[in-house]
């Protein structure tokens, strides 16, 4: 009888086990995803993906963060062409996984933070003449505390690098200084390890694609 | 043995993990009314399965699960939908229709007759603060930047907002609630008062050019409601110089970001450009003032937000003009203007309520001394002193019903003192205006919402009630498109100027009927509105034979048998950085028809401050390179007619009858104006100057605001602006507030 509830108890762990490599396998494969998006719907349909992995998977940080990550992407570029309307509700989305994530992983998560961040940013862009002052603002304090929890974190870097070299040179921004800015985030993705396989990892590609632009095009 | 078990029990479970593996399809279409609906998440609940639907809102996943199971659809603008599917061996497929999800930011917002400035509209925001001090030749007044919108008529001479043939007095401007009694200076006949208002003192603004809401009252043809701000950012200092004016202030920030207070003072002086301008008004005395605010703010613990805001200004100024009167060369006005305005509001939310209480007093003096002067000797004054006390309070509670439909109502009380004295004339006018007023917004989808209201007034004066209904509909015809309608009924009481006599009054009426489409887009806005507008009740008068000295009627009110109309249609187009890099702009245009027969009017007539062609167009564009932002707006108005009336008396009974009358000539104007920000992007700079220079009146049109005609009607002179061309330059600079990203973030 011992042994019967022990073989059940085995059978129960590779059944754990199994769901746990399940687990691993569809992330990986769906955050592979993140780099061949393109469209806004691609990062619907990703974002979508990962909720659906989140809701089964209810204690785990991990896929409420890249629900929210996809969301800000397709923000992102939405803003890229223009439409900045529809921003609100895609920051809407973004924030509430961002606070579900927060919940599992705690406050003190930096990549929550810069996501936050993000987030807000794109907040502002809807009418940055008003919300400069507020949701400006708000991007600015979470990036602060996402760079105090984690100076050496590559993606920190990254954004703040971009905020520069998107900034046009009469208001103290510059692609040169940008560019150096990008250097140093790829520096730091090249030191990083991310604590496990499925931990935040992107954004590398940015800083090398901001850094293979030809000279020309960079000033 | 026991292995043996073992191996079957591992065969087993193998067995059944293979036989799992064996797929089904489940595919099917989601659907809104009939119309598929695309990245609805579709989830098999539990599991990983799922998938997104497409373009057309089909979707199809596979799944190895067996069994009953639950199917979500969710999708952020509709409601959760949930399935229960029994998995067998067969493919599924089921369809769904989705409910809409109600929400604030779908939902369609009634606009006919309104424009929202504030970021509630968000990127369709109208008039911003800083889109008024980019406007050439709105001098940052917000009432000047109105004039570039459709609706308003460009007047000139006298102060207020014209809307939609109606005249100044029948627009009125509120502050958080509150009605502001003298939002403009004290002047003088013929010279519009100015703002006394700070433009960057409010954070958003809704002009509402006809069928306003029944929060508000006494106002036959608009309102504008301006929303002052909370808390400032941070703490700032700042200052401007220019030839003409000199100011300072600073905002205190408490550390907790739960306070702040702070104090402006300024004073200003026309002189200095007295030499440099030829003007056409001789300004025996310059205009000067002394204006001087003061504001607190704060939070309470339990989330309540007071508001206060006090104000004082005086101005002084003496004109000379020739006299039309025979035996005189020249006639003078002196004044001595003094106001004080404070306002303090609080609001608090209690659970579903919204409260928002405040109340406001103001103080008006305008002392006014007319002489003449013959022979370089002036004769004795007479003067006319009036002053007013003002006390307003208003009470409003809200209750959200749901995410978009709501519930308000509350009171308002309006007490009017005042005291005009002119010689041996004595005049004591008291009012108390008590109103109720209930109003509610129906939300019955993201498409379709209505706005009901109803108004309830008591004038102590007049010893009479009224009632006002109003109501507004918007339905969303298409994504951008939308469309809305609104009524209502509008009462005003006669103005106390004309109550000079005994006289049976009561109020005056309009009925508004608006229609509107609109076309909001990212960036771009397209409106046309047509209007309607009736007037009953308006008051007739008579003219009480002018002192020589002033040449200004005096107008007696006799009774309430006036009437009249103004019908309209009003386009307005505006491109912000959409079609042109950098560039901003827009374009309006109002066709207005409007006839009465009010005040001493012998006959219907077209009145003398309704142009019935109005265009306007306001371009703006900021140059990042050179940190320069270049403004230019035009304004053209076709001529409006000018009455010279006099009363006559036939058996004690008035007459009025037109002794001379004609047209103006068309008004244009073409403005410019330039900022400059030499410490944009300076990181470590610690302030931050903005150089303006602005040019009124480029071309130098000598635009003729009306007629002046002496007591016998023979001779007549142009009521002409104090200056036709003018040039503005001034410094203004802040410490403390980085307002680098602002000005990039603006133009970027």
């Amino acid at each position: 009888m011992k042994k019967y509830l022990l073989s059940f108890a085995l059978a129960f762990v590779s059944l754990t086990a199994f769901a746990q490599a399940d687990y691993d396998k569809i992330m990986t494969e769906k955050i592979a995803k993140i780099e061949t998006c393109k469209t806004p719907e691609d990062f619907q349909t990703l974002a979508n993906d990962f909720q659906r992995i989140g809701s089964k998977e209810s204690t785990k940080w991990l896929p409420a963060y890249y629900a929210a990550f996809s969301y800000i992407q397709k923000g992102r570029t939405m803003m890229r062409d223009g439409k900045m309307q529809d921003l609100d509700g895609i920051a809407d989305q973004a924030e509430k996984h961002l606070s579900m994530a927060q919940n599992l992983a705690g406050a003190d998560n930096a990549e929550i933070h810069l996501l936050r961040k993000m987030s807000y940013s794109l907040r502002m862009m809807v009418n940055p003449a008003q919300r400069y002052m507020t949701d400006g603002a708000r991007a600015a304090e979470e990036m602060n505390a996402a760079e105090k929890l984690d100076p050496a974190n590559p993606r920190v870097a990254l954004i703040k690098a971009e905020d520069v070299y998107f900034t046009p040179e009469q208001y103290g921004g510059s692609k040169t200084k940008g560019l150096e800015m990008f250097k140093d985030a790829q520096a730091k993705f090249n030191a990083y390890k991310p604590k496990t396989a499925l931990d935040p990892n992107w954004g590398k590609a940015e800083a090398d694609y901001f850094l293979s632009l030809p000279a020309e095009k960079a000033k | 043995m026991k292995t043996q078990g073992q191996n079957l029990l591992f065969l087993l479970f193998l067995l059944t993990s293979v036989m799992g593996y064996s797929q089904v399809k489940i595919s099917g279409k989601v659907s809104f009314k009939n119309k598929g609906v695309a990245e609805v998440n579709v989830t098999l609940k539990d599991t990983y399965d799922g998938t997104t639907t497409d373009a057309q809102g089909n979707f199809t996943f596979e799944t190895s699960e067996k069994g009953t199971h639950i199917i979500t659809f969710t999708h952020p603008k509709y409601e959760n939908i949930e399935r229960s599917v029994s998995i067998e061996n067969q493919d599924v497929s089921l369809n769904v229709d989705l409910k809409e999800q109600i929400s604030e930011i779908d939902a369609v917002v009634v606009s006919a007759g309104s424009i929202e400035a504030s970021d509630k509209k968000r990127a369709t925001a109208l008039l911003t603060p800083i889109d008024i001090y980019t406007t050439a030749g709105a001098d940052g007044q917000i009432s000047s930047a109105l004039t570039y919108l459709p609706g308003v008529q460009k007047v000139g001479g006298t102060e207020g907002l014209f809307i939609r043939g109606g005249t100044g007095t029948e627009s009125k401007i509120f502050m958080d609630g509150s009605l502001i009694n003298n939002y403009f200076s004290n002047s003088v006949p013929g010279i519009a008062g100015r703002d006394q208002f700070n433009t960057s003192l409010f954070k958003g603004n809704i002009f509402s050019s006809g069928g306003y809401s029944a929060l508000y009252g006494q106002a036959l043809s608009g309102a504008l409601m301006l929303e002052s701000v909370d808390l400032p950012d941070e703490t700032s200092y700042n200052f401007g110089i220019s030839p003409i004016f000199l100011n300072a202030g600073f905002q205190k920030l408490g550390d907790h970001k739960n306070y702040s207070y702070g104090a402006t003072a300024g004073y200003s002086l026309l002189s200095l450009m007295q030499k440099v301008f030829k003007f056409n008004t001789d300004f025996v005395e310059a205009p000067q003032g002394f204006n001087g605010d003061l504001n607190f703010r704060f939070k309470t613990k339990s989330g309540g937000f007071f508001k206060y805001y006090g104000m004082f200004n005086s101005n002084k100024m003496g004109v000379r003009s020739e006299s039309l009167e025979p035996g005189y060369d020249f006639s003078l006005v002196k004044l001595n203007g003094k106001n004080t305005f404070h306002n303090l509001s609080f609001r608090q939310k209690f659970g579903k309520y919204l409260l928002n209480v405040g109340g406001s007093y103001s103080y008006n003096r305008s002392d006014l001394h007319f002489s003449t002067e013959t022979n370089d000797i002036e004769s004795s004054r007479s003067q006319l002193l009036t002053d007013g006390n003002y006390l307003n309070f208003k009470a409003v509670l809200e209750r959200k019903i749901n995410r978009i439909s709501a519930v308000r109502g509350g009171i308002e009380l309006n007490n009017t003192d005042e005291n005009l004295n002119f010689e041996a004339v004595q005049k004591h006018y008291k009012d108390l205006i008590s109103s109720a007023f209930v109003e509610t917004d129906l939300g019955f989808s993201n498409a379709l919402s209505a706005k009901i209201g109803v108004r309830a007034e008591h004038s102590s004066f007049l010893g009479k009630n009224n009632i006002a209904p109003r109501f507004a509909i918007a339905y969303r015809l298409a994504k951008d498109w939308t469309t809305s309608f609104a009524y209502g009924l509008f009462y005003q009481n006669p103005e106390s100027k004309y109550i000079n006599g005994p006289a049976n009054l009561g109020f005056q009426k309009s009925q508004h009927y608006i229609f509107q489409v609109q076309r909001a887009s990212e960036g771009r806005t397209l409106r046309f509105e047509a209007f309607y507008k009736k007037y009953d009740q308006l008051i007739k008068t008579f003219n009480v034979t002018p002192d020589k000295e002033q040449n200004q009627q005096i107008q007696t009110a006799l009774n309430n048998d006036g009437y009249g109309f103004a019908k309209g249609l009003e386009f307005f187009w505006r491109d912000n950085k959409k079609t042109f890099e950098n560039i901003d702009y827009w374009i309006s245009y109002s066709y207005l028809d409007s006839k009465r027969d009010f005040l001493n009017y012998p006959v219907s007539l077209q009145p003398g401050f309704a142009a019935q062609h109005t265009l306007s167009a306001v371009a703006k564009r900021f140059i990042p390179e050179w940190k320069l932002g270049v403004n230019l707006s035009y304004t053209y108005a076709k001529g409006r007619p000018y009455y010279d009336i006099a009363s006559t008396f036939d058996n004690g009974k008035a007459i009025n009858y037109t002794r001379n009358e004609g047209r103006l000539k068309d008004y244009n104007a073409l403005n410019f104006s330039i900022n400059y920000l030499p410490n944009i992007g300076k990181k470590d700079a610690k302030s931050f100057p903005v150089f303006v220079l602005s040019v009124s009146n480029i071309l130098g049109s000598k635009n003729v605001y009306g007629y002046n005609f002496s007591a016998d009607g023979s001779r007549s002179s142009a009521i002409v602006p104090p200056v036709n061309t003018f040039v503005f330059i001034g410094a203004f600079i802040s410490f403390g507030v980085d307002k680098t990203d602002d000005a990039i973030n603006n133009n970027l």
